[in-house]
């Protein structure tokens, strides 16, 4: 609820018209910006945010810094690409801009996307940094865009020098499927802003992501904005992990030995996140939450498993095989600290863990190792269970 | 006579702590973990070991606003001997200075100090032109030594308010 002056700095060069962010990085970073204003402005309906371009014919404030959403959003219509990047003179003139506003009580706050080759010196980078922190104007970076060492390096310096307090960030976006807006969404620029910018946040996920009704789980921004985040936040977390457990399910398909370990290692993660993500949830409801979490794995893995097939694989308790990965699998449980009243039960649903089982591709099932580890997570929660159990007697 | 008033306007001065609003003091360039109450506050300032530091360079920019219109006398800035302050400017009445316009408009006064001032002897300001002052802003345009960081140990503002003096000032006269 910071009450805060914006200036977005938004790259309009050449360099935006790659396709490597769908559609093109012009439009992914517009929908940042429009992403970034509805967040500033919820968080604080006092704050401003402005927009100016940095290459085309010259640096060219688009809007000063406003309250007004409307305005915002219809200056980055009919944008002109063109030119090339001009990051020093871009980042002076939000300075002035910002130094003009009307509130003076606004903290200062600058974000720039940096998708074009920075063709400035790094020392000349670090006297702005500098003269930002001099003047206590705070500097978000986003870099995308064009990759390069010497950038990043630039990028970095900068931001180290006008850095005060951690309340300045950089943001390295590499080209993938997952949306420019979508990656800025997890990060301090936007989680940065507290719970207000988290709901509007949370809400255009659901939206993004083709939610069902307009809230996510159900609960959400306008009735418990921290559950809302909460729940967004293990959201994000399991579809990160249960995406690089795909691609390592991809790649790892020749070796068994090493293939079944990592299985089982970014498997005890899918649970553990899913556990946590169950946690987090007050409604105590199995069935809703299996839906969920089948939603959420039906939208990540690539063939959706929704039936839940029931499996009987034999539960042997040789769990003393796999010392080092029961002692793993213990240590993600206990980052995960919190009422853990489902987590005994969802582990224990042995069709859901088979069906997440099948679902990833190149895990068979009938692996003794992936047999080994179904029975050592099964004495895992049992212990885990009897320690939170008196926890909870406590509360 | 004149000396009569005049003495009686020193006695009369106090110190203008009170008298300053605390929740738009601004400093900038200051060092986050050594700021401006270090010098500014009651307990802070009497302890040498806190001292107010300047951050990116060595100017710092203290804004600070007044809850009533005071006449100020002097001021008593204390320092290290190296990294203490050596030309401080006065600006009266002028909100949200930045470092960018100080050199817009003439200081209200223009102060050298010297290594006893560092140490706790008052300089007297030019009387007549802070007469009215809503806010004060200091700034800090160099140190002693010329280093990277300036370092502030205390600074008292000393002078009257403007309701009161008027009244003392009278009855003083008419006593003698």
């Amino acid at each position: 609820m910071v009450l805060e002056a914006t200036m977005i700095c938004i790259d309009n060069s050449e360099w935006m018209r790659n396709g490597d962010y769908s559609p093109t990085r012009f439009q992914a970073q517009a929908d940042a910006v429009n992403l970034i204003c509805g967040a500033k402005t919820q968080s604080n309906p006092e704050n401003t945010v402005g927009v100016l371009t940095m290459a085309g014919k010259g640096v060219r404030v688009l809007v000063t810094p406003t309250s007004d959403l409307g305005k915002i959003l219809a200056c980055m219509h009919g944008l002109e690409i063109g030119g090339e990047m001009n990051l020093a003179a871009g980042i002076q003139v939000a300075q002035l801009a910002l130094k003009h506003r009307q509130n003076k009580k606004q903290q200062q706050r600058i974000i720039v996307f940096a998708g074009g080759p920075v063709k400035y010196d790094k020392k000349v980078l670090e006297m702005i940094g500098k003269k930002l922190k001099k003047n206590s104007v705070a500097l978000d970076v986003v870099n995308f865009g064009e990759e390069d060492e010497s950038k990043t390096e630039k990028l970095e310096a900068l931001v180290a020098a006008v850095n005060n307090n951690d309340s300045s960030h950089i943001v390295h976006v590499p080209a993938g499927s997952s949306a420019l807006s979508d990656v800025l969404l997890s990060t301090p620029i936007f989680t940065g802003d507290g719970e207000g910018g988290s709901g509007f946040a949370a809400a255009a996920a659901a939206a993004a992501a083709g939610g069902v009704s307009g809230f996510d789980f159900g609960v959400d921004p306008n009735l418990d904005p921290e559950l809302a985040l909460a729940l967004r936040v293990s959201m994000e977390e399991e579809r990160a992990r249960q995406e690089a457990a795909a691609k390592k399910a991809a790649d790892d398909s020749s070796k068994k030995e090493g293939e079944s370990t990592s299985q089982d290692a970014t498997m005890s993660e899918n649970v553990g996140t899913s556990a946590s993500e169950s946690e987090n949830k007050k409604d105590d409801m199995m069935d809703d939450e299996n839906a969920l979490l089948q939603q959420a794995l039906a939208m990540s893995m690539v063939d959706p498993d929704t039936t839940v097939t029931a499996r009987d694989t034999d539960m042997s308790d040789a769990a003393a095989d796999d010392q080092d990965l029961a002692l793993a699998l213990q240590f993600s449980m206990q980052e995960d600290a919190k009422d853990q009243s489902d987590m005994g039960k969802l582990l224990a649903d042995q069709s859901f863990v088979s069906s997440i089982l099948t679902s990833l591709p190149g895990v068979d099932p009938n692996d003794p190792s992936v047999k080994d580890l179904l029975a050592s997570m099964q004495n895992q929660p049992e212990k885990k269970d009897d320690d939170k159990a008196p926890k909870e007697d406590d509360k | 006579m004149s000396t009569e008033s005049t003495s009686a306007i020193l006695r009369n001065q106090v110190d203008l702590l009170d008298f300053i609003d605390w929740t738009g003091v601004e400093c900038l360039n200051q060092n986050t973990s050594h700021s401006f109450p270090n010098a500014l506050k009651q307990g802070y300032r009497e302890d040498e070991g806190l001292n107010l530091e300047s951050d990116a360079d060595e100017q710092l920019l203290i804004y600070i606003p007044f809850t009533q219109v005071i006449k100020l006398h002097s001021i008593v800035i204390k320092g290290p001997e190296e990294e203490g302050p050596q030309t401080v400017k006065l600006y009266t009445n002028k909100e949200h200075m930045g470092f960018s316009n100080v050199s817009d408009f003439p200081p209200s006064d223009t102060l050298t100090l010297s290594p006893e001032n560092l140490q706790g002897k008052p300089v007297v300001l030019k009387y007549v032109k802070f007469q009215n002052v809503r806010s004060l802003t200091i700034f800090i345009e160099d140190n002693q030594s010329g280093s990277d960081v300036t370092k502030v140990q205390k600074i008292i503002l000393q002078g009257t308010t403007v309701e009161t003096t008027d009244m003392k000032g009278l009855k003083k006269i008419e006593d003698h």
